[in-house]
């Protein structure tokens, strides 16, 4: 009874989780999906958001669900910058050049912020961030947080839109068609530099917005989370397949109930002693990605690619 | 106020103990070697430490310094790291100073205080307490600060006193938190409690939701914590969410015992019991006096213990090197920390050998519980009873009934 409790209660907080860790994946998957380019940077681009709305809270009072109003369209710009001034005078350059950009960009982004921030933690305080529903089912009782649950339906609404975007608009076929044949989309006159530049900046988006929604989840920003969400986005969108939105979905929240169930399921199963437990979170996420490259390398949504 | 001179800069810029000519060493003031973590993720326990070695220089200087001459602090910065705080022990040793002290996370320290002990220069630990540092211990290395099987003893106490039964520990993977599980291990097999449960996280995320669910599962009287300042937030916000109610929280020191942990944890943080090496209202000799010092040097910020005990660490040092009677001189420094006795307003110190530790100054800790007093969330002072007048509010009301 207390592993099946257990069990359904780790599910919902592994969901919650995943769904933030699926949009850190989404940014990053459509990224490599459109221009073939790996951010490197993308969890700098993360805690970037971590420390906006630090920032918007502590000196102007506004709350996280609020002042992501006004950083998601200012990360949207960043990116639509950084593409015009860093990654469009790459265009055709071979993908060392690409990625040594988007880590030195990463650099950047981090190290100003450990100018203006300094290194120690940063505490984010709202009475109301732990506030949580209670679902009784029988005797059990099952517990919600309430900004995780709307992390997560933000995180859904903005995934829903970018597919609308992506499959019920003139932009969106753009889009598509860059994705797969610059050349060939070029020729239909499509200004396909314009449509990299539109892609970074929704990518860098996701990431910042992600980034903003998990102030209050994990009610600390730290300069050194960035290498921690960088890896959790490689891992979601090579789970699901990279360049695949879907599998990124999936990736993301199949990642979130893995590491939930693992760091609190095997610690009540007294044949393993106490010798698996949240200590070794990350190897569970690493043990799936692992069994996903062995068996589906493609990931579960991908598709073979083949190179001539 | 001490000036620079030209003699300073050759000391200074010298890369052995032989660039200290004989002149500078009678004209130049007198150095002490420290190293704490100005930058990095644990600069605030580096701001407190800064501060109280700052407060002891000019007390020294105020007074006359040692033999006459003037002190001066030579402050490295090991930017949190251990490469990064081996290095800076390094430019210490380089730099031909006769004692250093450092800083506060236990990895750091540990590398450092085995380094120092090879290049045989004595080394005054003042806030890291993993037990491995001074038990076996080495010969050039001292500890006024008490290791942490007293952190979880203090807290053991509290337990046994308030009729707890079964415990449940969570902490952090380094040294220092290890140590602390460790000594929270043994202290359960001295009061005959039980552990039910005992996790530890690896640094990164600070979601802990899955581990205080498993906790929850296993209904313990108590919950026996250790982490540093992002972490000891988070579990306290995280485990009203999940609705983990025991009759007591308990957190040893580290971040618990910042005044950034009830800004950060907010009313999640009221009712916690944390260890603690010193507080304000302890009546050692003036120590009131300690406090407004230590309160202006910050700036007006509460200081925690790292800062009286960054504090009283230059005092040995300054006090070895008074009878030592010499600045640089390692070996008699070294002989004359072994029979340091000196009274300061952190405690007193004294360092001895005893039940497997080496230089070891034995004290006890204080148990201080975050309470409300008006309208304001205070850590309140309450073990040992004999000593304050503080009363511990028990049990913890469930988060829901608050």
């Amino acid at each position: 009874m207390e592993i099946v409790s257990q069990g359904l209660q780790s599910i919902i907080d592994g969901l919650l989780t995943g769904g933030v860790y699926a949009m850190i994946g989404v940014g990053l998957s459509l990224i490599f999906g459109v221009m073939k380019v790996i951010n490197f940077g993308h969890g700098e681009f993360v805690i970037l958001g971590m420390y906006s709305a630090f920032f918007a809270f502590s000196a102007l009072g506004i709350d996280p669900f609020v002042s992501i109003l006004f950083i998601a369209p200012l990360a949207y710009g960043l990116g639509f910058l950084i593409h015009r001034l860093v990654l469009s005078k790459l265009l055709g350059a071979n993908q060392q050049s690409t990625q040594l950009a988007t880590l030195g960009t990463g650099l950047i982004i981090s190290n100003l912020l450990l100018l203006k921030f300094g290194a120690q933690p940063q505490s984010f305080y709202n009475e109301s961030s732990s506030n949580t529903w209670s679902v009784h089912l029988g005797t059990l009782e099952l517990r919600i947080t309430i900004i995780r649950f709307v992390a997560v339906l933000l995180t859904a609404v903005l995934i829903f839109a970018l597919n609308y975007v992506l499959y019920r608009t003139e932009l969106g076929r753009a889009i598509r068609a860059t994705a797969q044949n610059r050349l060939g989309a070029e020729l239909q006159g499509v200004d396909t530099r314009k449509i990299y530049a539109v892609v970074f900046g929704t990518g860098v988006t996701l990431a910042v917005a992600a980034g903003v929604l998990l102030l209050p989840i994990l009610s600390t920003a730290t300069l050194t989370m960035n290498t921690t969400f960088t890896n959790k986005a490689f891992i979601v969108t090579v789970l699901g397949g990279l360049g695949s939105i879907p599998g990124a979905i999936l990736g993301g929240l199949i990642l979130g109930v893995v590491e939930s169930l693992g760091s609190s399921i095997l610690p009540l199963i007294p044949a393993l002693g106490n010798h698996f437990g949240s200590n070794y979170r990350d190897a569970y996420g690493l043990l799936i990605f692992l069994l996903v490259l062995l068996f589906k390398p493609e990931g579960l949504f991908g598709r073979t690619v083949k190179r001539v | 106020m001490y000036e620079k001179t030209q003699l300073d800069d050759v000391a200074g810029a010298g890369n052995g103990r032989g660039a200290w000519s004989h002149r500078a060493q009678q004209t130049a003031t007198i150095k002490i070697g420290a190293i704490t973590t100005l930058t990095g993720r644990q600069a605030d326990f580096g701001k407190q430490q800064k501060t109280g070695f700052e407060v002891a220089i000019k007390e020294i200087n105020a007074k006359g310094g040692i033999n006459g001459q003037k002190v001066e602090l030579q402050l490295e910065d090991s930017a949190s790291d251990v490469n990064k705080g081996l290095a800076a022990a390094e430019r210490l040793v380089n730099a031909g100073v006769g004692v250093i002290i450092n800083e506060y996370s236990s990895s750091i320290v540990k590398a450092q205080a085995q380094y120092l002990s090879r290049q045989k220069v004595p080394n005054i630990v003042v806030s890291s307490s993993d037990e491995s540092i001074t038990k076996p211990g080495f010969d050039y290395v001292f500890r006024i600060n008490p290791p942490t099987d007293k952190y979880a003893e203090v807290l053991f106490n509290v337990f046994t006193d308030m009729g707890i039964k079964t415990v449940a520990v969570l902490g952090g993977t380094g040294s220092f938190e290890k140590s602390v599980i460790n000594s929270a291990i043994e202290q359960s097999a001295r009061t005959k409690l039980e552990i039910v449960a005992s996790q530890t996280y690896d640094k990164g995320l600070t979601d802990f939701r899955p581990i205080l669910n498993g906790f929850k599962a296993k209904n313990p009287d108590a919950i026996f914590l250790v982490g540093y300042q992002e972490d000891s937030v988070g579990v306290m916000r995280q485990s009203k969410e999940v609705g983990l109610n025991p009759k007591i929280f308990a957190g040893a020191a580290a971040g618990f015992a910042l005044p950034d942990f009830i800004k950060g944890a907010g009313s999640s943080s009221q009712y916690v019991v944390t260890a603690t090496a010193w507080v304000p209202q302890m009546k050692t000799p003036n120590n009131d006096k300690l406090y407004v010092k230590l309160v202006t040097g910050l700036g007006g910020q509460e200081p925690t213990y790292h800062a009286a005990q960054a504090y009283a660490g230059i005092l040995v040092a300054a006090d070895a090197i008074k009878r030592a009677g010499s600045g640089t001189d390692r070996e008699a420094i070294n002989k004359a920390l072994l029979s340091t006795n000196l009274s300061t307003s952190y405690a007193n110190i004294k360092f001895e050998n005893f039940a497997g530790y080496k230089n070891q100054n034995n004290l006890s800790m204080v148990a201080q519980q975050v309470q409300k007093i008006g309208n304001k969330l205070q850590f309140v002072p309450i073990y040992p009873k004999n000593l304050f007048t503080g009363k511990i509010e028990f049990p913890t009301p469930a988060w829901d009934k608050r």
